[in-house]
């Protein structure tokens, strides 16, 4: 129902009466609770994979490496991502006393998202990933999430200026910025030459590539995963607990704060890394920063509930955002530990990382989600939730279950990270050999996986109770409601500058964007453009064909899942694998492949620590070579054919980002491949394999790891 | 350490002016916020969540 006008008055506007768009709440309500089973199934999947390398069955489509992508994108933008619309487009409308701006872009949002959704799930087990962990998704897929977050984006501000309210409320001001700030981290790193319709090749490389990559990962979790839920916090906290927020003026403050200092945290996703010292140290600097106006946030929400404690215990809304803003204290309270260079020299690359994360999108996202869905659902249907009971047997099974996933993996990093680290007096590696801190924790992988069921099994309970609640409810007739219109006798006289911003949204929203914009263009920007913390290195060479081609494969696999390709410069690194990288090394890596996670050894020098005919048989069956392994088997590498066809538009792509590949390169691409894996191929004949594999993929993967690291000091000549 | 970090930056001013920035940000909207002739206005709009709208009957 549009608005209608119908009492003309003098000084305060016209009344008027409008009804809200509810359906499209119910929609992406809905579509919240099955992608959430979604998201969590598939995240069950791949701990028992880790915990078991058999659970994998074998099929190339369900390896941890293709699943890992998925499970990401399923809980972070259609769970998630579809709560955050539900919440926003119902707080907006009754903030703002006005219906969305267009019920058909509405529409064209929650389809086109959806859309989106399934392609993802359609690609990423395919192998079709960009090799960007939190991006993965392949440029067609990056231009349809552009063109719906515009849409969103006009649907919302074209109802902030149909509204009848002067003052935009803090909620909204946390969507502004999350609109504004997610459409800038997106498109700048995703930025890619396509090569075909479902492959393309970063712009950046290397160590600006890594930067760019964080930047926009760390600020996925702040953007995506934080502010649009502390906006939502600032409106159904209240709303649950029937009393204003704590502070209003707090929550200014923690805003502008939050906004301003969130964005330069990137870097301590890279410390001892080949970036730049100072991107480091600022990066760290910035995330101990963080702790000030995370737990600003923090305690105004929890405080928010002083005097209504007692219906924490009965209302389930209440219970499970007084958990989630709990949970929110502790995520953000490790966040900043785990930025501190010498906490970051243990925590990095072991499970202690997915045990924080984990914290805070199981801790703080799904819990909070539930507490909204408990909420919402019966409004929107009318009724009252259908258990009670139901809800705090969730809420106990999924505290119980992240609890144990939370400890199982500090226990696992930290053994790990030890373990990694024992030199004995002689100067030796204690565990020279990475399978025995592998093996050690395998237990805790059982304690996560576990856990994890356990957190699905609570969300099955929440969907049992909000479909019976559903069932029971009904949606009802339209409900009409009537305010004045705005002019300007609503505007506030002699307004402090911050209070008349409160009420200009376009110029708020710039200054939003420009807090935003001065972390970035000073982390970003220099490291882009300079060059002279790179050394170039003329034995530094691009990929050979076969090589490039393998490298696809690499990451087709996901194999930067488990496996880094960056050695930092500390002892027990250098002792294991070989020489520190340095930025040079990389500098031909579109995308860039240091990954963030050790389940397996780091692979930067592995080329030549081991024969091919090694390599071939670990694809294979790697307990073959090393015992109680727990990857999985990669057998349709020798049954899969190289696509040759592809090499020259991949090479023309790359010579386009400035890698130096000659015209007689990339016309006779082919043929040099072929010669590669015909030698590659001759050496594994002589040791009985058949020569039916020269055309497989596996002949190019073997290339690809076997120059890992040769060109500036492999393994072999390090040690 | 410092020494180190620093010469390898070509532009040290950048962050110092940033941190700059933020300091006179900060200290104005801190100061703007809670200057005590607007915690009126602030405990009014605190209450917005509270209100759906008038129903009309």
């Amino acid at each position: 129902m549009s608005a209608q006008s119908t009492t003309p008055s003098s000084g305060v506007g016209r009344l008027e009466k409008f009804s809200y768009d509810d359906q499209i709440v119910r929609m992406f309500v809905i579509a919240t609770i099955i992608w959430g089973a979604v998201a969590l199934l598939l995240g069950v999947t791949i701990a028992f994979e880790l915990a078991s390398w058999k659970v994998n069955m074998g099929l190339q489509w369900i390896t941890f490496g293709r699943l890992r992508p998925l499970h990401t994108n399923a809980a972070i933008f259609a769970f998630c991502g579809n709560a955050i619309f539900a919440g926003v487009y119902y707080s907006h409308q009754r903030l703002l006393k006005a219906r969305l701006f267009s019920d058909a872009l509405s529409r064209i949002h929650f389809w086109g998202w959806q859309l989106i959704i399934v392609s993802a799930a359609l690609t990423l087990p395919f192998g079709f990933t960009t090799g960007k962990e939190y991006a993965e998704l392949e440029w067609p897929i990056d231009i349809a999430i552009t063109v719906i977050w515009v849409v969103f984006a006009v649907n919302f501000f074209g109802t902030i200026f149909r509204r009848r309210e002067r003052h935009i409320y803090v909620a909204i001001w946390f969507y502004i910025a999350t609109i504004i700030t997610v459409a800038v981290l997106h498109i700048v790193n995703s930025l890619e030459i396509p090569v075909s319709l479902f492959k393309s090749y970063s712009l950046y490389a290397g160590v600006q590539d890594a930067l760019v990559q964080w930047w926009y990962g760390h600020n996925a979790v702040a953007f995506f995963l934080t502010t649009p839920f502390l906006g939502l916090m600032y409106y159904f906290v209240p709303k649950a607990a029937n009393r204003p927020v704590y502070s209003y003026r707090l929550s200014v403050i923690h805003f502008w704060s939050l906004v301003f200092i969130y964005i330069w945290a990137g870097p301590h996703h890279l410390l001892y890394t080949t970036l730049p010292e100072w991107a480091q140290t600022l990066g760290m600097a910035f995330s101990i920063a963080l702790w000030a106006p995370s737990w600003g946030g923090m305690i105004n929400g929890l405080m928010t509930l002083r005097g209504v404690w007692d219906k924490v215990r009965s209302e389930p809304v209440l219970k499970f955002m007084a958990m989630s803003l709990t949970f929110y204290g502790m995520s953000t309270f490790e966040g900043p530990l785990l930025s501190i260079k010498s906490v970051n020299a243990i925590a990095h690359f072991t499970d202690w990382i997915p045990g924080h994360v984990h914290s805070g999108t199981i801790g703080w996202n799904y819990m909070f989600i539930s507490g909204m869905l408990f909420f919402l659902v019966p409004k929107l249907w009318n009724t009252k939730l259908f258990s009670k009971a139901l809800a705090t047997a969730q809420f106990w099974t999924a505290t119980i279950g992240l609890v144990l996933y939370i400890i199982s993996m500090w226990v696992a990093g930290i053994t790990q990270s030890l373990m990694w680290r024992a030199i004995d007096a002689n100067g030796k590696l204690v565990y020279p050999n990475f399978i025995e801190t592998v093996v050690k924790i395998v237990p805790m992988y059982w304690v996560r996986a576990f856990g994890g069921t356990l957190v699905l099994v609570s969300f099955v309970l929440m969907m049992y109770n909000l479909f019976k609640t559903m069932k029971q409810g009904s949606i009802g007739s339209v409900e009409v409601y009537e305010a004045y219109s705005l002019n300007e006798s609503s505007i506030e006289k002699n307004a402090t500058p911050h209070r008349s911003l409160e009420g200009l949204p376009m110029i708020f929203a710039v200054l939003a964007f420009l807090a935003i914009l001065v972390g970035s263009a000073i982390e970003i920007v220099p490291s882009l453009l300079s060059t002279n913390y790179i050394t170039k290195l003329d034995v530094v060479k691009p990929y050979t064909p076969l090589e490039l081609l393998g490298r696809d494969i690499y990451v087709r696999e996901g194999c930067y899942l488990c496996h880094s390709q960056t050695i930092r410069p500390m002892v027990h690194e250098v002792l294991r694998y070989g020489k520190h990288s340095e930025a040079a090394e990389f500098v031909y890596d579109h995308p860039f492949q240091w990954g963030s996670k050790r389940t397996g050894p780091d692979l930067a020098r592995v080329g030549g620590k081991y024969p091919n005919m090694w390599h071939y048989r670990h694809m294979i069956n790697p307990r073959d070579v090393t015992p109680q392994s727990i990857m999985p088997i990669y057998k349709w590498l020798v049954e899969q054919k190289i696509d040759y066809a592809s090499l020259p538009s991949k090479l023309s792509a790359m010579k386009a980002l400035a890698v130096p590949y000659t015209d007689e390169q990339i016309k006779n691409g082919i043929e040099l491949a072929q010669v590669q894996a015909k030698e590659i191929t001759t050496d594994l004949m002589n040791q009985g394999v058949p020569a039916a594999v020269e055309d497989k993929e596996l002949v190019a993967l073997i290339s690809y790891l076997q120059r890992l690291g040769k060109d500036y000091g492999s393994f072999k000549t390090n040690n | 350490m410092y020494t180190e970090i620093l010469s390898r930056f070509d532009k040290p001013w950048l962050p110092i002016l940033a941190l700059f920035i933020f300091g006179i940000c900060f200290t104005a909207y801190t100061y703007w916020t809670f200057k005590k002739s607007n915690k009126p206005v602030y405990d009014s709009v605190s209450m917005m969540p509270l209100e759906d709208g008038v129903k009309h009957e």
